[in-house]
């Protein structure tokens, strides 16, 4: 049994053994080279958004087909939605409204057109954020599709795929201790639990760093124009924090790990069990465009 | 029994009975009305600070007060930030200009000054300028603090005329606070060539790790009750050494954090409460009353133990 807690002494020591630790994660987990693994796909296309941060719904939905072909092995893209949606299903799609930074209208129909192409009729899918719980599709949803944009966020460090399922909890802030250090009990959720069949962080535009109340300028966005496919929400989540971290050094310089450490992703697996946080276990597929990848 | 029965049905129909829900609803509108008052009260005294128009931006729609359980709903999980600090009051007022993005003023009682100078310390990017006791501009964001009050003006598009008037803005909100506040007095413990505008002020762990990771656990004890300043220096080899002060309640809840702090993070710590770590630099730490001090990444034990007895005869002064 190992010990529950970590210090800056484990970095340090980490950061010995490997020049990447410091900016992914500490802990005995990272030298497993066993136990479970995960997969999950990056896409990227110099097309799918404009300059003014503007999504191109026809490239998007050629990503999102050929990012699910790879995620599960399928020969296209209908047997894979096949394999993860079924008729019967009634069928949440977890978007995000964040003002600065929302999910958006083209990546939210392009979700639905593909999960009404596997038979399920419109009645039977919902797309919503702050009113999950006053929603009867979510509220007897049998499967869900989780999808935001990757940011960088003031108190959990990053709002990515864990976090994005916080507005089913009646009370937030229960959540809240120690930076958002045991978010993945969201999924514990019965509305959750079992039911996310996909997740989707969207790299097309992400935040690498906010400032003030509001954690967010235009200085601190840029044109990556990549989806992350997964779905495993934790190894989706890993891959997205390697990308903001990258970006960080690059735009600054330097090192500057994540303020607060997103130790909710490290956490959801040690402590949780969600998924697969050691970038060492996550076999990530390369799709695409691959100028300016940064991983 | 069929009278015991009656005696119940009887006290069931009861004056009491009929008229105290109707009795609590009125306390209770009564108290609700009260809140409405006292909300109105202090929107008012907020806003007396904030101008009616400043070089053609005027406000427009409602102002809106938050308090630490309603300010989740205007800038979700980081409001916690702000409830690190204490903060008692925000109101939020929105500036529009005629073909320009929006400036967003959040002005926030935070109760104390040293709050209000905490909660600056929090982000320490962008270049200062003289508004208010202390203020920084960065990419469309000016923070400022004065007094009890901590001010962040913002827009979030950067154009030069935001910037004109967001910095506009700024001047006449610090003109209208009257008086200045006094910054933390722990401050006064930091060695005379640490620099005061390079600290972060704080109560919490989370704040701490937030700006500088030492350690998941709370061995340090740091909560409401604690104050602690975190000071850096750059040295020649552009590497950062930190100063960690944090003054307790009592001496021996100091005692016991430091002491559990050097148990559990630097276990091989000499008698100088000093060792040298993972990185090739030293740590250290030291309890003095209800004080204790900790330096990461000094060049020698010499060097930890030199900058602790500097703040140690700060402290005896």
């Amino acid at each position: 049994m190992g010990k529950n807690w970590f210090s800056r002494r484990d970095f340090l020591r980490l950061a010995l053994l490997s020049p990447l630790a410091l900016t992914s994660f500490p802990l005995e987990t990272q030298l497993k080279s066993s136990g479970p693994r995960s997969r999950v796909v990056l896409i990227r296309h110099e097309k799918v958004v404009d300059e003014k941060r503007r999504v191109n719904s026809e490239v998007f939905q050629a990503m999102l087909d050929e990012a699910l072909t790879a995620l599960f092995d399928a020969k296209n893209s209908q047997e894979a939605w096949q394999k993860i949606i079924k008729p019967n299903d009634i069928v949440g799609i977890k978007s995000n409204v964040w003002g600065y930074l929302p999910t958006g209208k083209e990546v939210e129909e392009a979700l639905k057109q593909r999960v009404m192409e596997c038979g399920v009729p419109e009645s039977r899918i919902g797309i919503d954020d702050r009113g999950v719980l006053r929603n009867k599709i979510f509220l007897q949803a049998t499967a869900l599709i989780n999808v935001r944009p990757a940011r960088t966020h003031h108190w959990s460090g990053m709002g990515g795929c864990i976090k994005n399922m916080i507005t089913f909890a009646p009370d937030p802030s229960v959540y809240h201790p120690d930076t958002c250090a045991d978010l993945a009990l969201l999924w514990n959720n019965p509305l959750i639990k079992g039911k996310v069949r996909l997740n989707i962080l969207l790299m097309l535009t992400p935040l690498f760093h906010g400032i003030g109340p509001h954690h967010f300028s235009e200085k601190y966005v840029w044109p990556y124009r990549g989806i992350l496919v997964g779905q495993d929400p934790v190894a989706v989540d890993s891959i997205g924090v390697l990308i903001l971290q990258a970006k960080r050094k690059e735009f600054f310089g330097e090192d500057r790990p994540l303020q607060p450490p997103a130790h909710h992703i490290l956490y959801a697996e040690t402590r949780h069990h969600l998924g697969v946080a050691d970038p060492s276990r996550i076999e990530l597929i390369k799709l695409g465009w691959l100028d300016g990848c940064l991983i | 029994m069929k009278r015991e029965k009656l005696r119940w049905l009887s006290l069931f129909f009861s004056p009491i009975f009929i008229f105290y829900p109707l009795m609590e609803a009125a306390v209770g509108s009564k108290i609700n009305i009260e809140e409405m008052e006292k909300r109105k009260e202090i929107i008012k005294f907020l806003a007396s600070f904030l101008p009616p128009e400043v070089e053609g931006w005027k406000p427009f729609g409602e102002d809106t007060l938050y308090d630490p359980e309603t300010i989740f709903t205007y800038i979700d999980g980081a409001g916690e930030v702000y409830r690190a600090y204490n903060f008692k009051w925000l109101l939020v007022r929105h500036y529009q200009k005629r073909n320009n993005p929006t400036i967003i003023v959040d002005f926030f009682d935070m109760g104390r000054s040293e709050e209000a100078f905490g909660i600056f310390t929090h982000d320490l990017e962008g270049e200062r300028i003289p508004i208010g006791q202390d203020a920084l501009y960065k990419g469309g964001w000016l923070a400022f603090w004065k007094d009890r009050f901590y001010v962040s003006i913002y827009s979030e598009q950067e154009t030069e005329e935001t910037k004109k008037g967001i910095i506009a803005l700024g001047e006449k909100i610090a003109q209208a606070i009257p008086k200045e506040g006094k910054r933390p007095s722990i401050l006064e413990y930091l060695p005379a060539d640490w620099d005061k505008n390079k600290v972060h002020y704080f109560h919490l762990l989370p704040i701490l790790n937030y700006h500088f990771f030492v350690t998941s656990e709370n061995w340090l004890e740091l909560d409401e009750t604690t104050e602690a300043v975190l000071a850096w220096k750059i040295k020649e080899n552009d590497k950062k050494m930190y100063l960690l002060i944090i003054s307790y309640d009592d001496e021996t809840k100091a005692a016991r954090a430091i002491n559990r702090f050097l148990k559990n993070y630097l276990p091989e710590a000499n008698e100088a409460g000093t060792a040298r770590i993972e990185d090739g630099f030293w740590d250290g730490a030291k309890v003095h009353k209800n004080v204790g001090i900790i330096v990461f990444g000094a060049e020698s034990s010499f060097e930890v133990e030199s900058i602790i007895e500097q703040v140690l005869i700060k402290l005896e002064n």
